[in-house]
């Protein structure tokens, strides 16, 4: 057999071999069983307090991802979040945000469930840094907007967590309140521009 | 994991240094392929020397077939990677004017360049007619901007376009490479022509 023909056969064995892998394996699941259920048990959620704490400080290490639809989220949402609806949670436009080990990615929807689903996906794709915000939205308006302290005397703990409360209520309250047209830009002013390499040919 | 440039923060010098080295790289295959000869690659248009072709199919299937298997491997996000975006009636016109300049120039612009680096005259002249042909594709382009930008599709694949898998889509091409590599050999045995030589 000449070397053109031994050749010709492993170029078609690599192609057929090709064409029956997944195009994009980082998109497929790394983690077993174990590794995720190991993962589950450790503490990956913030209370809706600490979330409000980063949101006071703006804390540039965090990234709030609200995973409610479109529409919810122009309603009202927790000011710095950005908008990634679950079904839209493997869009590749994302993948910058989700796959990255930079920040943090605090997922939250109205309730728990939606938020779980979100962290178990990107979790196990192998994406780091990822948490939920316990309770979701109902859990922030219980807490965070309509909590208010009663009792005589107050102590410096209860002082500051309530001090923290009413300032994100204050801050959530006033950007909610703006027009969506100016919400609109601000969104697309925080949009991270698609980065692009420059092609060319030979 | 990759692309290099776009997942990590490297400086700027790293990054031309990386394409500086891979510059180098690139224009010692072009020598050592025989490409600063414009008799070997005008051949290609004749039939008697298919190098070019055969270079060429063989770098895009290793491309294909390679950076297939890195993302497979979880090395490179192909998600990631650039791909060229689409104008139809550019790329239409665009396409002849290369060709024409191709068979009449003998050279492509980067192996102008790898033929210029051994001290070609013609291939001089070529860059230096590439340079005024860019000078006024530029000055002019005001003037033919609704053509450059007409018809515009986007950064498209072909296998998204024929709506097959990428991996098929490689096998695919693999094929058509054996079958042209195949052919080719034929045309230069049929088109063989022994006065031309294949030295410089």
């Amino acid at each position: 057999m000449s070397a053109r023909i031994k050749i010709s056969v492993l170029l078609a064995g690599l192609g057929l071999i090709l064409a029956f892998l997944p195009f994009n394996a980082s998109r497929t699941f790394h983690l077993s069983p174990n590794e995720l259920l190991d993962q589950q048990c450790k503490d990956h959620g913030f209370t809706v307090d600490e979330v409000a704490r980063f949101m006071n400080v703006e804390d540039s290490t965090v990234q709030l991802i609200d995973l409610r639809s479109n529409a919810e989220f122009m309603e009202c949402t927790i000011p710095g979040s950005i908008n990634i609806p679950l079904q839209d949670l493997l869009n590749p436009d994302w993948e910058g945000y989700l796959n990255q080990s930079e920040r943090r990615n605090i997922f939250y929807s109205n309730g728990d469930e939606t938020a779980t689903i979100a962290w178990t996906i990107v979790t196990g794709l192998g994406y780091e840094n990822n948490f939920v915000m316990k309770g979701g939205m109902n859990e922030w308006y219980k807490t965070v907007m309509l909590s208010e302290f009663e009792g005589d005397r107050i102590t410096p703990r209860e002082n500051a967590l309530f001090e923290n409360r009413y300032r994100a209520r204050r801050t959530f309250t006033k950007m909610n309140s703006v027009p969506d047209s100016l919400k609109r830009q601000y969104l697309e002013a925080k949009r991270l521009e698609e980065s692009q390499l420059d092609g060319g040919c030979e | 994991m990759g692309p290099i440039s776009i997942l990590h923060e490297i400086p700027e010098w790293l990054n031309l240094t990386i394409a500086f080295l891979i510059g180098i790289g690139f224009g010692f295959a072009l020598e050592q392929a025989g490409f600063s000869s414009s008799r070997k690659l005008t051949g290609m248009f004749y039939g008697y020397d298919t190098t070019v072709l055969k270079v060429f199919f063989t770098a895009a299937i290793v491309a294909l077939a390679g950076s297939q298997l890195l993302s497979y491997f979880g090395l490179l996000n192909l998600n990631f990677v650039y791909v060229n975006p689409y104008y139809v009636n550019a790329a239409f016109v665009g396409s002849i004017i290369m060709g024409a300049g191709f068979i009449m120039g003998g050279f492509c612009p980067g192996t102008g360049i790898s033929a210029f680096s051994i001290g070609k005259i013609d291939a001089l002249f070529f860059l230096i007619g590439g340079l005024t042909g860019a000078f006024l594709f530029a000055e002019s382009y005001p003037m033919i901007q609704s053509l450059a930008n007409a018809k515009y599709k986007g950064p498209v694949r072909v296998d998204e376009w024929l709506g097959i898998s990428p991996g098929v889509f490689t096998f695919l091409l693999i094929l058509v490479a054996i079958l042209l590599f195949w052919l080719a050999e034929r045309a230069e045995k049929r088109f063989r022509r022994p006065d031309i030589s294949s030295e410089i």
